[in-house]
């Protein structure tokens, strides 16, 4: 029962922190913005349901699979906003009337006329 | 009650979509409507309507009237047509046999003997792929040539532009055949070159890269004993050379796979296909006795012909998929 009641606030609150992003994402209106709070939602949210289901279930070798999807969304998907947040700022001419950032790489390689 | 919802509905929607507030008594104007394209005035010789001949009358008429009765006309067609389709398609679902009754025509002889004798005959755990590799494998034949099929071509015609513009250079380096030049065109130019040098995805590559190779070759190689097999495992081995390729850039992956091996791989693969199945239809036709053993069911060495079939079609589909993505992403394998 215990176990039952830990699982059900884990994944409630897992989809809480969704619908949230959900929200957030349209809410938002530049790309970066976006991509930021769609990276939220799937760690912290996705983390929350599927550590409900281990609970759910127990330690078995379900859970253990469960684990690795957890290690393996958590290892690929801040990468995967990396590269699309990435690509937005080395392709988006208008990014400075968008945004305040700092051109933190070597000799500025972010000037769109070079050769990047 | 239900108006208060609505409102605040309306309101959160505003909220999420970030219009502010909407005003109340909003009066949306009317716009003028727009000049329709395709219709003329009338003109001067409208006037003199009585002395023109029926044929001029007739004229008149289809360029004043023609257009609106075309789409009058088109209309009513095109929802004529839509409700016979739909009520053709609808008595004919009124028509079919009940899903899963087991008197249904599905359910005959051929669905009886895979599932009763597929392991015995074809040696494989998994019968999809006995069905898909041995009953049917001359179909899979045909997809897999299909597809080594299309990765030719379509190596066939980039390559041959990146031939082209290789001499169009050449033609301008040496100044000699620059009428050359000006009939293909000048070479393509590429706005943004994506950097292969992020080291954040470098390392996650590199821990993921061996474990999806690893998970293509056991897809590949088991493809008899558990779902899987060529198709799937073929396009798992193919992510993560596109991975690779992403990561480290093109030149990595050149140095273990480049067109002379997606090309030599390829044929090989699909002659020995053809030759292995070739021999066993040949067999099977004639009732001669082919010396291919099945094995016992659930060893990794049983199934006949479908695990070598099955490592030939994740050959050519793995090279296919990652042939398709470095020749439009860079021009060439």
């Amino acid at each position: 029962m215990i176990r039952i009641i830990i699982a059900g606030a884990l994944m409630i609150s897992g989809l809480f922190v969704l619908g949230i992003a959900t929200i957030g994402i349209f809410r938002f209106s530049t790309m970066l913005n976006r991509i930021h709070v769609a990276a939220k939602c799937d760690t912290l949210g996705a983390l929350l349901v599927l550590s409900g289901l281990i609970v759910l279930s127990g330690f078995n070798v379900f859970s253990l699979k469960l684990l690795l999807v957890i290690a393996f969304l958590w290892m690929c998907n801040p990468v995967a906003s990396h590269l699309v947040a990435r690509a937005e700022v080395r392709t988006n001419p208008n990014l400075e009337s968008i945004c305040d950032f700092v051109d933190m790489t070597e000799g500025g390689e972010l000037n769109h006329d070079a050769d990047n | 009650m239900n108006e208060e919802i609505k409102a605040i509905w309306r309101s959160f929607y505003d909220w999420v979509v970030g219009n502010g507030p909407r005003p109340e008594n909003e009066v949306i104007p009317d716009e003028p409507p727009p000049d329709l394209p395709f219709t003329r005035k009338p003109k001067d010789k409208f006037s003199r309507f009585h002395e023109a001949t029926l044929k001029e009358r007739y004229n008149q008429w289809m360029e004043i009237h023609g257009l609106h009765m075309f789409s009058a006309l088109y209309s009513g067609i095109s929802v004529l047509t839509c409700i016979v389709i739909v009520s053709l398609l609808l008595a004919t679902v009124a028509e079919l046999p009940p899903f899963g009754d087991e008197r249904n025509p599905a359910n005959n002889e051929v669905i009886r003997r895979y599932v009763e004798r597929g392991g015995k005959e074809t040696g494989a755990q998994n019968i999809v792929a006995g069905l898909i590799l041995d009953y049917r494998a001359f179909d899979t034949f045909g997809e897999s040539a299909v597809l080594f099929t299309a990765a030719v071509s379509v190596l066939m015609l980039l390559g041959a532009s990146r031939r082209n513009n290789a001499d169009d250079e050449q033609a301008m380096k040496g100044n000699d055949s620059g009428k050359n030049f000006m009939q293909r065109g000048p070479p393509s130019v590429r706005l943004h070159t994506f950097r292969r040098d992020d080291a954040i995805l470098r390392g996650v590559a590199s821990l993921s890269m061996p474990v999806i190779m690893m998970m293509g070759c056991v897809v590949v190689i088991n493809g008899h004993l558990s779902p899987g097999g060529g198709f799937s495992g073929g396009a798992i081995l193919s992510t993560a050379l596109i991975l690779c390729a992403n990561a480290y850039g093109f030149e990595r992956v050149h140095s273990f796979f480049n067109e002379r091996t997606f090309i030599t791989t390829s044929s090989t693969a699909l002659m020995i296909y053809a030759l292995s199945k070739g021999y066993s239809f040949f067999t099977g036709a004639n009732d001669i006795h082919s010396v291919i053993p099945k094995g016992t069911i659930g060893n990794i060495l049983s199934g006949g012909l479908i695990l070598p079939l099955n490592i030939c079609v994740g050959l050519i589909v793995a090279g296919t998929l990652y042939g398709f993505y470095a020749l439009f992403s860079e021009g060439e394998i």
